[in-house]
């Protein structure tokens, strides 16, 4: 971090790097859409580049970035949900072209629940936050984050069942 | 539950970590980092001295050198320096500030004159043309065949086959069809906005026309050969910019743009419902569907990164505006233009790696980046 604010560009790309793989995949995770949790993410990295030199580096510069992903991916979701969408009837992918897929088991049941609750789980079991880190990160009550984890984790369980 | 969600695979992961970190490389290049606090003061002292002295070494052509060096760190990285060819077959249409020119596939570039817009014939044998009070249709290397004077000409289109072809365009307020001879010119109608209209021919042996009234928010098809007799019309929310059909003539493309109203429709005539819409396209710059396919290339720019997508895949992102997409005429590769780097960039859409030019503005004689009228079929 502190290469990267002196401008090292092998620096910001060592945090790149190290931080892009989770917060994508965060991001996927909550918005099950490929190509959105790219721009997700990406314009989080863009907003933390526009703050570097305001970043405070006794701070950690995870759970920042984390923040920001995650509130956006669930604003993102929040709006796809309003919006009646249609997806092209026609199209016809080119050879080697990647379509939206998400795997089976825990992760399809994952995309059954609300973005708030689906948010709560990435944080805790993919990006290991505590449940009282969570609270700060989303700037939810300490108790929502917990009835939001059992609530989610009970709903994946049911589906299991 | 953690080791099943990291082995999640999502869909193009590694394409998208690197053009992401494309992006942000560019973008950290691009920031100026803020002092610290307690040098701040002294810094400003230092940089107003500086400043007279970067401007009077920019004055100089080492200076103006390092200035355009630095401009370059945003881009494709490894982008030739010179359009030496295009990816693939067809020629370019090209307007820059300096007028219209024509690039072949081999790279070589001919300069029609100083015209404010073009399009190519069907086979590419012409070029129509326009000045500001004048049609005209020119051959690829620039001799005029004919002109007609007329007001604020813009947007020409042709159609047709080798041997009969018709030119749509539109003035001040009239839209207008000409003989590809120049002959048998014809109003079709007027309105207040019409000579914003955007025009876009149906494929196909009927000469069908399809324009907006832009600020109406209204789609009309026409049919040419039946002396203008609508065969179709729509309302659209929000402002039409944008029109076009597929390859097969059976689908109908209408961009609009808004801040509440951006949005890509495709509607399969006669029917007054569209098909398919893509409303996740904040920004919506422009769209353009793929040759042969019902595939649309959209490119938005939500935020600072402006990127385009093909269905929900994104095929590229970069800092700033990128302009256009066109596509060649095979439907393999999507050109766009990116201001800030000075760059064209052509997209493979079926994997491989993006190619990029830069210098373009100067192989073009111009002060800005260049717009890309057309992309022309194979060589006849």
């Amino acid at each position: 971090m502190q290469g990267a604010q002196a401008g090292s560009t092998s620096d910001l790309e060592a945090l790149f790097r190290a931080y892009w793989p989770r917060t994508f995949r965060a991001a996927y995770l909550v918005v099950h859409d490929a190509a959105a949790a790219e721009d997700i993410a990406q314009e989080s990295f863009l907003a933390a580049i526009r703050a570097l030199d305001r970043f405070d580096r006794s701070r950690p510069f995870g759970p920042w970035l984390h923040r920001i992903v995650v509130n956006r991916a669930i604003d993102w979701s929040r709006a796809r949900a309003l919006r009646a969408e249609t997806e092209l009837d026609e199209r016809t992918p080119a050879a080697g072209e990647t379509g939206v897929q998400i795997d089976g088991g825990v992760v399809a049941r994952l995309g059954a629940l609300p973005p708030e609750h689906r948010a709560v789980i990435v944080l805790r079991h993919l990006l290991e936050y505590t449940p009282g880190e969570i609270a700060e990160l989303l700037d939810l009550p300490r108790g929502t984050v917990n009835s939001r984890l059992r609530r989610g984790l009970d709903s994946l369980a049911e589906e299991v069942r | 539950m953690k080791h099943e969600l990291e082995r999640v695979e999502i869909p193009g992961e590694h394409e998208a970590r690197e053009r992401a970190w494309r992006v942000a490389s560019a973008a950290f290049a691009a920031r100026q980092p803020a002092p610290r606090r307690a040098a701040r003061r002294l810094v400003a002292v230092i940089a107003i001295a500086l400043v007279a002295a970067v401007v009077a070494a920019a004055l100089s052509s080492p200076g103006r050198a390092l200035l355009h060096s630095i401009r370059l760190t945003i881009g494709v990285k490894g982008a030739r320096p010179a359009l030496f060819s295009l990816p693939t077959s067809g020629a370019l249409l090209v307007h820059s500030g300096s007028g219209l020119w024509v690039v072949q596939a081999d790279g070589s570039k001919r300069r029609l004159g100083g015209y404010t817009s073009g399009s190519w014939s069907p086979h590419g044998l012409y070029v129509a043309a326009t000045t500001t009070n004048e049609l005209a249709a020119l051959t690829p290397t620039g001799a005029v065949r004919w002109s007609l004077a007329r007001p604020l000409v813009r947007r020409p289109r042709w159609t047709g086959t080798t041997t009969d072809t018709r030119i749509a365009y539109t003035t001040r307020d009239e839209l207008h069809v000409v003989g590809g001879d120049g002959r048998g010119d014809l109003s079709l109608g007027s309105a207040p906005d019409l000579g914003l209209a955007p025009l876009a021919w149906k494929p196909g042996p009927r000469r069908v026309l399809a324009y907006a009234l832009p600020e109406q928010g209204i789609v009309r098809v026409i049919d040419v050969d039946a002396k203008g007799e609508e065969v179709w019309s729509e309302a659209i929310a929000g402002k039409v910019s944008e029109l076009g059909w597929s390859s097969d003539g059976r689908l109908l493309l209408v961009a609009t743009t808004g801040p509440n109203s951006a949005a890509v429709g495709l509607y399969r005539l006669p029917s007054r419902r569209p098909v398919s819409v893509f409303r996740e396209a904040p920004g919506l710059v422009a769209a353009a569907l793929r040759p042969g396919t019902h595939q649309v290339a959209i490119l938005s720019r939500p935020g600072e990164v402006a990127s385009v997508k093909l269905g929900s895949r994104t095929i590229f992102s970069a800092a700033g505006d990128l302009r256009g997409p066109v596509w060649s005429p095979d439907g393999k590769w999507l050109l766009v233009g990116w201001p800030d780097a000075d760059q064209w960039v052509f997209i493979p859409v079926r994997g491989g790696r993006v190619q990029a030019v830069a210098n373009i503005s100067a192989q073009f004689r111009s002060r800005t980046l260049p717009r890309i009228e057309g992309w022309c079929c194979a060589q006849p």
